[in-house]
Order: C-alpha cells, then structure tokens, then sequence
C-alpha cells in the first residue's frame, strides 16, 4: 500500500496517546514508544533489553510480571486497572502529575507467542473527573449520611447489606465488617415487616408511610425502630436504602405518655369523685346550715310566739288574780246564800281554769315563775313509775333504762313532773293506747358542734331523758309546728295544743334543750337535755299536802298594783297576819330601815322603780338575817335571777295563787326561815 | 435439542477436568493475592458437562436474581467463551473482598466493574492457561468483559459459536471472610473443541498414567 510506505510505523506507534511496550519471550523490553519515554522519564535506549522490575525497580508492580509471564507463556490476556492497582508504574504526566492508568497485557505472536504488548492508558482525566466526583459525593455523603442520627441502611436487591452508616453501627452494636454482605433481615425480630418494606420499596410505588420494625442487637436487646424505604438505581444495579429512626426514646415517652395519661385520668376520676364528694359535702354543709338556720327560725319564731303569749298571759293572770281574790271573799260575804254560793263557785273555777291556761302559755313563754331544785333524775323518774303506768294505761308497757350514777340537775320539780306526764299522754295517744314507752336517761356531753346545730343550746354537761314510743310517728312538718302553742293533732277537744308547748318552754327555761326525732310510722323520741348540777340532792317537800294555817308574824306586802296588793293584804289579813303595804322596792326597803320588827317580805318580782326586788330581798336580808322572803310574781323574766330561775333558798309564789296556796306557802317560807336562825 | 450433550466425558474425564480446573484455580490465587485485600479461597466441587438449556436452568430463571459475569473469549486448538458467573447481589462481596470494605457503597458500584473484570481475568486466565498447559496447547484469550443479565442472556451472545453446544459447567465456591459465595464457570465449546477436548482429556489421562475405559456415550 502506498499509504504504508509513505508512513513510518514507528512513527504511529510513537504518537499513540498511550504507553506501548514490547517484551520477547523472555520478558525483556524490545520496543517503548515515545509516549513511554515521556511518562516515565527513561529514553528507549536505556530501557532496551532489561525486564520491567529492573525498569522499575523499587516500585511493587504486582501482578503485571506475572501477567506478562502468562501471556507469554499461556497466550492470555490481562487487564490491570488504576481502579484496583493505583499508580502501578512510577509515571508522570507531560506537566510532572501522577499519571493513573490501566495496563492490558497481550500476547503477540500469529502461531507461536513470540512475546507480549503492554498496553499503558492513560486514564488520569477520567480518574481525577471519577475522584471529583467521589469526593463531592462522599462531602455531601458524609454531612447527610455518616453523621445522621438514624442508621442509614442500604441493601441491594438481594436483601444484603451493603452499606450501613455510623449510627447503623452503633444502633445494632455490630462492627460494620459484621454487617455488610449479610442478609439485613437477620437484624429484625419483626422480619416480614422488615421484608415488606424494602421489598415493596424495591418493587413498588414509593411509600412515604413508615413501618414499625423490631430489631436486635448484638447484645441481644430489641430495639424499636421506624422504616421508610427508598430505591436507587447505580451503574446497573438497584438499591434501597432504608432509613431506621430510633424510636425506644419516642416509644418510652408513648409508654411514659400513655403512663401519666392513665395516671391524669385516675387523678381526674379522683377529682371528679373529690368533687362529687364534695357537691355532697356541700350539700351536707348546706343542709347542716339549712337545719341551723331553720332551728334558728324555730327558736325566733318561738320567742316571738312566747314574747305575744308571755306578755298576755301575764297581764291576764294579773286580772285573775284580782278576781279570784275577790270572788274569794264575795264567797265567805255570801254564806248562807247557797244559790249565791254555788255561783261564786263555778266563778272561782273557771278562775282557776283560766288561771292554768294562762300558767301554761307563760311555761311555754318561758316566763313562767320556776321554783328549780337539784334533783337526781333517776330517782325521780321512778318515784314518778307508778303515775307515768296511769298516765299511759294498761295497754302501754313503760319501760325504764336510767343509767346509774346520773349526774344531778337543777329544776323545778313540778315542771319535770308536769313535763313527763305530758310526753307520755301524747306517747299515749300517738300509740293509739297500745305499745311500748321507754324512758332513758343518760349523762351527756354536747360539744360545740351540736350546739352549732341547735343555736338555743350551750355546750357543756347535761342529763337527757329521751321518751320513747313506737307510735305512728310524725311527719317532718308536724315535727317543725309540734311546740308551737295550740297547735295540735289530736281530734278536737282532745287537746290543748299546749302540752309540748310547755315542755319546750319548762325545759329551755331551765337551761337545757329539747328536739324531737320521729318517723312516720316508727315512732318519736322526745329528747330533753337538763343542765348538770353539781350541787347536791335536795330533798324535796310537797307543801301542797301541808295543812292551811294562818299565823301572827308582820309581814310587809310589797305590790306596785294598788288593787293586787288591796288583795293580798285582805287576804294575809285574813288568815290572821299582821300586814304592812309598799308600793315599791324603795318604799318597802325604807319600813325595814325603819327598824320595824318584820318576820315575812312579800314582794313582787316586777315592779317599777329604780330599786329592783331582789335587791331590796339582798338588802333586807343584810338587815335582817332571819326575814323570810317570798316572791310573787306573774312571770320571772330574769327578774328574780338569770336565766328566770331563783337561787336556791328563794322561794316564790306563783300567779295566780289561791288563799290556800298562799297560807301553805307563808308558812313554808317562815318554817325555813325560822330554821336558818337556828344556832 | 436432546437433553444430552452431544459429547459426553466419562467419569474418569470428568475427574480429570476436575484436577485441571482446580490445579488452576489454585494458580489464580496467587494472582488474586497480588489484588485483594482480604483472601479469597477457591474450591471446585464440581464439574459437568450439559446442555445450553440445562446450563441455563442451572443459573435459575428468576428475573429478580440478576447475574453478573465476567466474560472472556478463546482461541486455538479449543475455542470458545469462558463465563465466571455470579448472582449479582453476591458479586458485591468479591467487589468488597477484592478492594476493601472500607470503600463507600457507590466507591464500590465504581469499582465494580474493574475488580470484577481484574477478578475474573486473573480466574479464568488460570483456568484457561492451566488446562491448556497441560495438554501442551497454546491458546489466545481475549481481555474481560462484563456482562450483567440472566443465564439464557449469557448463554446465547452472539456470535454464538455454533448450535447444540455443550457448556461445561463448573461450579466454584468462593470462600471470602464474610461466607461463600457460589459462583459458576462456565466453558462454551462447539462441537469440535469439546471432541478435541476429550481427546485431550484421555492422552493427558494416558499420560499421567490411567487408562480411558470405553465410554458408552462416546458416539453422541
């Protein structure tokens, strides 16, 4: 060809852009083109004839002898690539860089191998563009994938671990040589869930919902963690890589969440059963309030009642004093008129009728002259065992439970006795006359909190007597009426409606406290408190049962009303007494200081002036150590001594009184008297 | 297309083929050993000799197991195509075994191809030199390439060299630090080269001293 000719083939092989080297059989160099004298910096001439280790020597060419060797020997082929074997020969490039290339070693020879070409590419423009390239990805690699949190995991689509980040390594606790080439599906407890989501990240559409996975480590522990799965393709493969997040810390929290969920519910059960509790607390505190405020009502309404009935009552007993008095004498004027006789009668009657009504609407007003003793209750009661059988009939059974060592009290005899008979006709008639009355008396204490409930009480030490029945009962509303004066439920006639009246009079009177507890259809119990006394048992006397004597002793008759007073001297005139009169405490105390010699004052309790009776009784008494006292009087009114009681050595005569009563009662008082002056 | 190779090789021949294969696999170690960074252990369990179609079942059918091969042709008294197979997801831990696993993932999918070009080389040329050797043959092999697809892709390039092939189908266990991994060489031969090659089989059998016993299936 003429072309081969006119061109020298040296020439060409001398301009290939690339390193050509010709060994003979025996490995040594018979041909090295320009482009080698240039990389490697040794002239053809210098090289000829000597083996590429002596070439280079001190510099580790691997597996290229042994190439050479084999293509020669064997007639094979071999690549040695910068990739694998980096700067295998010592070469620069024309501006004195490290020059990279891959080396193919081939046979040469048409039959026989008479040697063997070694081909040097120069690839330094590829390998620093692929170093570039590798070392921007590995700077953006390692930002976002070594130094994440959650472990990066990437699996080819076998399923096998072919990268795994820092976090990947310490999550599972395996040394990353542990992991990589493995099976990923070994690490999880939770495998299909695992095989799931790679899988399906391989295979299908993109998911950006996580999935829960269970792991193990190394140790042995589960560790709970979040998959989402992407795919990526590379040269001609596929990968997923799969993004585990650590979610033990957000699990605990979940748990610890779901913990003090349940403890927040529990407190608010808690707090609702608090506030329930408290609704009925409050209710109760209402009630308590709502109860304390309507036995506050009670005891005004009693008061204004008793305050209306007391001041009636007494002005009136008043007038039946005067006409008593009076019809007693128009009586002993008229004798020997029988017809005249009979109606003066039937007059002083219903004096005496009215003057009981009148006594019991001031016991209920509390205003009634009490003559309190100290008592025992117990003894008293029993004494009274007999006329409480009468009083309740055959067909009830009274049954007593007094507790022994009863506290004493001080009363007024006659009002307990009046008060228990009462309790008992009306225990009586609410058990139709048939059932069971049962007395208890027992020694209490009401603290501060009873008597915040029952506004009239004082806390303190007390007897109570509770009467029991097993009657109808009452309904709340008769309960709230049941001391009001007149107020009744026993058919016309029947009743006065003032028994309970008086009892709840007598018994707040003396300082105690009185409540009914019933059900309809059950029974009541009426509970009366009596102060404890600490004074010792009187023994009592019942004058009434005393003959009616006169005398001759002086008394002196102290009466603010002209008219009763004008009575009471006829009548101590009459029953053979010598009398003085004054009008008022001042004028009464003046005839004492008058030295005159006085063996009986009879006062009045109420009278105008600015000297009040019981100071004028203290003062005579200092005057006159022996003088018998007796008060009369409508009502007492604290007037006598506080809480309307009188000291236990003052006697007084209750309004309206007969002639008898008054006779009985004087000579009593001089009786006593004349008994203190006893040396 | 039978389901019998055309040639059959007696067992002696087979154990034969066998001691060749190994005797060289154990030469491309030391090769290997220039190159990896971790060592590799080669062993040949097994060596036989099928069909195309039987060849391409023994890879398995399974689209989602993409193989990998290294591919390198041969010249002269025997030609054909050496094929070093892997399952490609194990073909990463030679890739890994060869250049190290302190290389990133994508450093690796780099590599890849090179080192398993380099691997394959080193192997195949020592299978092919050593059997070739030791008939006292010479043959010209070609520089590697890498083939990505699946057994009939691999066992159907073109230009094939003629139809009713045989493949010796060789089965190698690459021991890497991390396991096994199961590999296939596969040799292509026409009809020509596998007659040559059992001939050559039987008088380096009579040569080393054993005696071909009369093969049934030598007609083929």
């Amino acid at each position: 060809m003429p072309a081969s000719d006119a061109i020298d083939f040296r020439a060409v092989v001398d301009a290939i852009d690339g390193g050509v080297v010709v060994v003979d059989a025996a490995g040594r160099v018979v041909g090295w083109n320009r482009w080698m004298e240039v990389a490697s910096g040794q002239a053809e001439p210098e090289v000829l004839g000597r083996t590429l280790e002596e070439i280079f020597a001190g510099a580790s060419l691997k597996r290229l002898p042994q190439a050479i060797r084999a293509a020669l020997s064997s007639g094979s082929s071999a690549i040695i690539t910068h990739a694998i074997s980096p700067e295998l020969l010592p070469l620069q490039t024309r501006s004195g860089r490290p020059l990279s290339h891959d080396i193919t070693v081939s046979p040469v020879g048409a039959t026989r191998i008479s040697g063997c070409l070694v081909f040097i590419a120069d690839v330094t423009m590829a390998a620093k563009r692929e170093r570039f390239l590798r070392s921007r990805q590995n700077a953006r690699y390692d930002a976002v994938v070594a130094r994440a949190a959650d472990v990066i995991l990437t699996v080819d689509e076998g399923g096998i671990i072919q990268f795994i980040n820092a976090a990947g390594v310490s999550q599972f606790g395996y040394p990353e040589a542990e992991l990589l080439g493995h099976a990923a599906a070994v690490l999880f407890e939770t495998r299909d869930a695992w095989t799931t989501t790679w899988r399906g990240a391989l295979e299908g559409p993109p998911s950006s919902q996580p999935t829960e996975v269970i792991a193990h480590r190394k140790d042995g522990s589960a560790t709970y963690l979040e998959a989402s799965a992407s795919r990526w393709s590379g040269g001609t493969r596929t990968f997923v890589t799969v993004i585990l997040r650590d979610i033990n810390q957000r699990r605990a929290t979940d748990a610890a969440l779901r913990i003090s969920e349940a403890e927040a519910r529990s407190a608010a059960t808690a707090l609702t059963e608090l506030n329930q509790t408290l609704e009925e607390r409050v209710q109760q505190r209402t009630a308590q309030l709502m109860k304390a405020e309507a036995a506050l009502r009670q005891s005004q309404k009693m008061e204004a009642i008793g305050n209306l009935t007391g001041g009636i009552a007494h002005d009136f007993n008043n007038l039946l004093h005067i006409i008593g008095a009076n019809l007693h004498m128009l009586k002993r004027d008229v004798a020997g008129n029988e017809p005249a006789q009979q109606r003066v009668q039937k007059a002083l009657d219903s004096v005496m009728r009215s003057a009981k009504l009148s006594s019991q609407l001031l016991a209920f007003a509390r205003r009634q002259p009490l003559d309190p003793r100290v008592i025992n209750v117990e003894s008293f009661i029993r004494d009274m065992d007999d006329m409480l059988q009468k009083a309740v009939g055959d067909g009830v059974t009274v049954e007593l439970n007094l507790d022994p060592g009863l506290w004493n009290t001080l009363v007024d005899p006659g009002n307990v006795e009046n008060a228990l008979i009462n309790l008992a006709i009306n225990a009586r008639d609410a058990m139709d006359g048939r059932g069971c009355l049962t007395i208890e008396a027992a020694n209490v204490t009401l603290d501060a909190a009873y008597a915040h409930a029952y506004p009239e009480v004082t806390p303190g030490q007390y007897v109570s007597i509770a009467l029991t029945d097993t009657g109808t009962g009452m309904t709340p509303a008769v309960v709230q009426q049941a001391f009001d004066p007149f107020f009744t439920t026993k058919p016309d006639g029947r009743g006065t409606g003032l028994g309970l009246s008086m009892v709840y009079g007598f018994v707040n009177q003396s300082g105690g406290h009185i409540k009914i507890e019933s059900e309809v259809g059950r029974g009541t119990t009426i509970q009366i408190y009596l102060p404890r006394s600490l004074q010792s048992e009187e023994e009592l006397i019942d004058i009434d049962e005393t003959p009616v004597t006169g005398g001759t002793e002086m008394v002196l008759v102290a009466e603010d009303d002209e008219t009763v007073r004008d009575t009471v001297v006829a009548m101590f005139n009459d029953l053979g007494y010598r009398v003085l009169k004054a009008k008022d405490a001042q004028s009464a105390l003046t005839i004492i200081e008058s030295g005159m010699p006085i063996d009986l004052l009879f006062t009045d309790v109420v009278m105008p002036g600015p000297l009040q009776s019981t100071e004028l009784a203290r003062k005579a008494r200092e005057r006159m150590p022996h003088l018998a006292v007796l008060f009369t009087s409508g009502y007492s009114q604290n007037a006598i001594a506080p809480g309307g009681r009188l000291d236990a050595d003052v006697e007084l005569l209750s309004k309206p009184y007969s002639r008898d009563a008054l006779a009985r009662k004087v000579r009593h008082v001089l009786a006593g008297a004349a008994e203190r002056s006893r040396p | 297309m039978s389901d019998q190779p055309a040639v059959m090789l007696t067992e002696l021949e087979l154990d034969a083929l066998t001691e060749l294969v190994n005797l060289g696999v154990g030469n491309a170690a030391v090769g290997l050993r220039e190159m990896v960074k971790e060592e590799v252990l080669l062993s040949v369990p097994n060596v036989a000799i099928v069909t195309r179609e039987q060849a391409i079942a023994n890879l398995g059918r399974d689209p989602a197991k993409r193989l990998v091969a290294v591919h390198q042709n041969f010249d002269g008294d025997i030609r054909g195509r050496a094929l070093l197979i892997f399952p490609e997801a194990q073909s990463m831990e030679l890739v890994r075994a060869v250049v190290g696993s302190d290389l990133s993932l994508e450093d690796l999918i780099e590599l890849e191809q090179e080192a398993l070009a380099e691997t394959g080389n080193v192997l195949l040329n020592s299978c092919l030199s050593t059997i070739a050797n030791s008939f006292g043959r010479t043959l010209r092999i070609s520089l590697p390439e890498v083939v990505h697809g699946d057994g009939s892709e691999f066992f159907n390039l073109t230009p094939w060299p003629q139809i009713d092939d045989s493949v010796l189908f060789i089965y190698i266990n690459f021991a890497v630090r991390r396991g096994n991994i199961q590999g296939y060489l596969a040799m292509l031969l026409d009809l020509p080269s596998l007659v040559t090659l059992k001939e050559l089989l039987a008088s380096y059998i009579a040569r080393m001293g054993g005696t071909t016993p009369p093969a049934p299936s030598d007609a083929g």
